[in-house]
């Protein structure tokens, strides 16, 4: 680890999170070498390992479904092409309503789910009875299931993909920070670490949270800016809580971990900001919510409550491709359901970055979308 | 908790043990001889009351899971069960985990180690092993969820801690005219200085007291701060401190030994509250060691009717022998004992001031305290050393609570991987009850044996709140208190 950092890479990935090395790996997979990738932080320190691991494939819009239609897919196959067990666990995602207005969203997104051939539907009372017995079914107006949904815990996944880019020669340094970026006519250059110099063909922002200051280091617009989301761990149980949930509602989502923790965040309406630590409107509104949807837990103790940061953008929506003003600076950006998107945006990055192909998936997100097309319109987030 | 001669009782695994009045359970149950409270959760080695680790004294009580033994006083009609046994507590074939070799069971249940890559077989497997990794059987479906209401309270200063350098604290702020809180986690004040014979001043009256109650968090650098009683039936409370004085004391840290899990080893608080309190033995004979308190201890053990053994330096300790709870120790020459009391070495609890101090964009990291809090007592003496041997024997259980080995540890160290933050997520060190308190202690020790160099010299991992003093209902009382910070 202590080796010197290289002169030149062909590509330097900025952020060893999983979207990182979701790129990284990818590329390997299309044939490229001499890949680097940078993290000022430490493995697992960032958002990738602070998430709710939820992953499902229908959303309300065709933009966001057709993208995580495709990490399902990818999520599918992840085991077997990283030679390591990433436990991705298709025990479904439930997205539950307790209003009429969220019920009629619901319903709505189901169509567009079933036009792409999303194994998406409506549960019955009986089938809620059988799927989530220690649901309160007095608060449940409707839930609409996706069988192929479900959850992957961080370290399986983060471990699977950074062995694999350490076996096949990627060189990937944490507690590394790029101070600067160079800029040589219209295009990104080289990567700057203090007063070292790496010459790239091509560099690719995947931070996170600090994506808006890799853009200003680059003298780019880039939209959006970061903010903390809290989640919080109860302490094990044996199994009460099959599948993913998102209450669309109290705009909480939770699942229970293979080790038995009900893992979980929600939202309140605080002044977004930067950091790491927790305050306690998330924990009592959380409990709450736990409190009135599983009574059951009402008893169970809270192990711990944490912070990660994301990069939100104004749709909170991904920011996906190359940098419309600087050629060879990419982005996979403004994620906030980066954990799940991360095979997909890695398999569609490293195609275009690659072989020069931009995916239709892809394209919606593309930067300039305010600009051009507009925001995509989706009602279906929780931001998990 | 004092015992007023009236008999109670209750069942430990369904048989029928007799308890005097005061008791908590865990002290009722070592009276009747019974130390083995809990298994720990890959290989169910036995665990018990120790004072340092919350998982030895989980079980479930009424159909409550993970109900703290040492927190919760005898009643007549108590069903206590241990968890984390298959098919009964009396017969645990679980116990069978004991012969796995001890590698394969790194990184735990849900570290994929066993896991098959893909398929019907991976999704049984993972079945099976979340229903192992979870220990305790969910609660008994409850009939309506009950919200516990909480308080919240603005104060001129508020005194976490209730031994003597609290109780001067408390009472010299209400002597200057100010609004004072003092919360103690003791049913009384000043438990262990008492057991230890130290005459206690008298709080001022004016001090507003909260006993029973753990102050877990600090948030927006110290200007709320919350406490939840150990009783979930009573609400939690908000503090708006003003100032905030820490005079948390320090915890004797388990001797960094082969063994030192094992039941019988207790912390100086745990004996104390054992003779003094509840007045049961620690055991038949003992073995007293520690960092220069020992001889003191030792004597007033001794004064309390307990046989001692041997006293001497912790670090002349070499090992704890026992199956099922102490048999003897290794100190020179092996000495025969049923119970190990340790003295030190002494280490404040850094979570309060880490959680008031902490700040950065990567990795939060300790800093000095926030101005409007302070340190008192011996909180403020400073941290004594761990006496840390290069090549432990790997079977030493470094946490307990998920069942960490220092073999373990050592099997990333030695692959080079010395962050503690990477080690932390690799195998779960410090993930459990405790949340990190004592055996992060343990782990920078041993990492820093093992690569010749100093503790100081790595940034401790992250130190979160609440480490399980509230539980839902108690948190859910809050939700109304505090509004995001906007």
């Amino acid at each position: 680890m202590n080796t010197p950092l290289p002169k030149r890479a062909s590509v330097v990935i900025i952020g060893g999170g999983v979207q990182g090395l979701s790129v990284a790996f990818n590329l390997v997979e299309q044939g490229q070498r001499d890949i680097l990738v940078l993290d000022a932080g430490y493995w697992q320190g960032g958002a990738s390992g602070r998430n709710g691991t939820l992953i499902r494939p229908g959303f309300a819009s065709v933009a966001w479904t057709e993208l995580f239609v495709l990490t399902v897919k990818e999520w599918q196959t992840w085991s077997k092409r990283l030679g390591e067990n990433v436990m991705f666990t298709q025990r479904g995602y439930s997205v539950v309503s307790e209003t009429e207005k969220s019920e009629a969203m619901l319903l709505e997104g189901l169509k567009v789910q079933k036009s792409l051939g999303v194994d998406s539907r409506m549960l019955s009372r009986r089938e809620i009875d059988d799927l989530l017995p220690a649901i309160n079914k007095s608060r449940v107006r409707a839930v609409q299931h996706q069988p192929e949904g479900g959850v992957a815990p961080h370290h399986a996944v983060m471990k699977g993909l950074l062995s694999f880019c350490q076996h096949n020669g990627v060189d990937v340094r944490y507690r590394t920070q790029i101070t600067g970026l160079e800029r040589t006519g219209t295009r990104v250059s080289a990567v700057l670490v203090g007063d070292h110099r790496i010459e790239a063909d091509c560099v690719v922002a995947c931070a996170g949270p600090n994506n808006p200051d890799i853009a200003a280091m680059a003298a780019v617009p880039l939209d959006g800016f970061g903010m903390r989301i809290e989640a919080m761990a109860l302490e094990p149980t044996r199994p009460l809580i099959k599948p993913a949930i998102a209450l669309i509602d109290s705009l909480a989502y939770f699942h229970q971990t293979s080790r038995g923790e009900v893992v979980g965040g929600t939202e309140v309406p605080e002044t977004p900001r930067m950091s790491l630590k927790v305050d306690v409107p998330v924990m009592a509104n959380m409990a709450k919510v736990y409190l009135e949807m599983f009574p059951q837990l009402g008893e169970v103790r809270i192990l711990r409550h944490w912070a990660g940061q994301f990069h939100a953008s104004t749709d909170y929506a991904p920011l996906l491709g190359e940098h419309p003003d600087l050629k060879d600076l990419w982005f996979s950006a403004g994620w906030s359901y980066g954990f799940a998107g991360a095979p997909a945006a890695g398999k569609l990055l490293a195609e275009a970055i690659a072989k020069g192909r931009i995916d239709h998936r892809m394209k919606p997100f593309a930067l300039d979308r305010f600009e051009k097309t507009g925001p995509i319109v989706e009602g279906g987030i929780v931001l998990a | 908790m004092v015992s007023n001669g009236r008999t109670v009782a209750f069942l430990w695994n369904g048989t029928r043990i007799e308890a005097r009045q005061g008791d908590s359970v865990a002290a009722a149950l070592w009276r009747a001889g019974i130390t083995t409270l809990a298994r720990s959760r890959k290989v169910h080695r036995p665990l018990g009351y120790s004072g340092a680790y919350p998982t030895g004294v989980l079980a479930r009580v009424n159909g409550r899971p993970n109900v703290r033994l040492d927190q919760t006083c005898v009643e007549d009609g108590l069903a206590v069960e241990m968890q984390n046994t298959w098919p009964s507590p009396r017969f645990d074939l679980l116990k069978l985990a004991q012969a796995v070799p001890a590698k394969f069971v790194y990184g735990g249940f849900e570290h994929g180690a066993w896991m098959p890559k893909a398929g019907l077989a991976y999704r049984l497997a993972e079945r099976a092993m979340a229903n192992l990794a979870g220990v305790a059987r969910p609660a008994d479906a409850a009939a309506e969820p009950r919200l516990v209401p909480g308080e919240r309270m603005a104060v001129d200063c508020l005194v976490v801690g209730g031994g003597p350098a609290g109780i001067a604290e408390a009472n010299r702020r209400a002597g200057h005219g100010e609004t004072v809180a003092l919360v103690t986690r003791g049913e009384s004040l000043a438990r262990f200085a008492s057991a230890a014979g130290t005459a206690i001043e008298p709080l001022d009256p004016k001090v507003r007291l909260f006993t029973g109650m753990e102050l877990f968090g600090v948030y927006r650098e110290g200007a709320l701060m919350v406490a939840a009683p150990h009783d979930n039936r009573r609400g939690a409370v908000v503090f708006d401190p003003r100032t905030a004085v820490l005079a948390t004391g320090r915890r004797s840290i388990p001797p960094l030994v082969p063994g030192s899990h094992l039941p019988g080893v207790l912390d100086a608080h745990a004996a104390f509250q054992l003779t003094a309190v509840h007045g049961v033995m620690p055991g038949r004979r003992v073995a007293v060691v520690g960092t220069g308190a020992e001889k003191a201890l030792a004597d007033r053990l001794a004064a309390l009717g307990v046989t001692v053994v041997h006293r001497g330096p912790v670090e002349e300790l070499v090992e704890i022998r026992g199956r099922r709870r102490v048999s003897a120790i290794r100190a020179g020459t092996e000495i025969g004992c049923d119970a190990v009391i340790h003295a030190g070495p002494w280490r404040i609890d850094p979570s309060l001031g880490f959680q008031a101090s902490g700040e950065g964009m990567f990795q939060v990291l300790a800093r000095p305290l926030p101005a409007r809090m302070s340190v008192a007592g011996a909180a403020a003496l400073g941290d004594e050393r761990i006496h840390a041997r290069k090549h432990l024997h790997p079977g030493t259980l470094i946490c307990p609570c998920m069942d960490v080995t220092a073999g373990e540890l050592y099997c990333h160290i030695d692959a080079g991987e010395t962050d503690p933050e990477v080690l932390k997520r690799l195998t779960s060190c410090g993930m459990g009850p405790c949340q990190g308190f004592p055996c992060w202690e343990h782990m920078l020790a041993l990492l820093a044996a093992r690569i010749d160099t100093e503790p100081e010299a790595f940034a401790r991992p992250t130190h979160r709140p609440p480490r399980r003093a509230i539980t839902v209902a108690q948190a859910a009382g809050l939700a109304s208190l505090v509004e995001p910070d906007r």
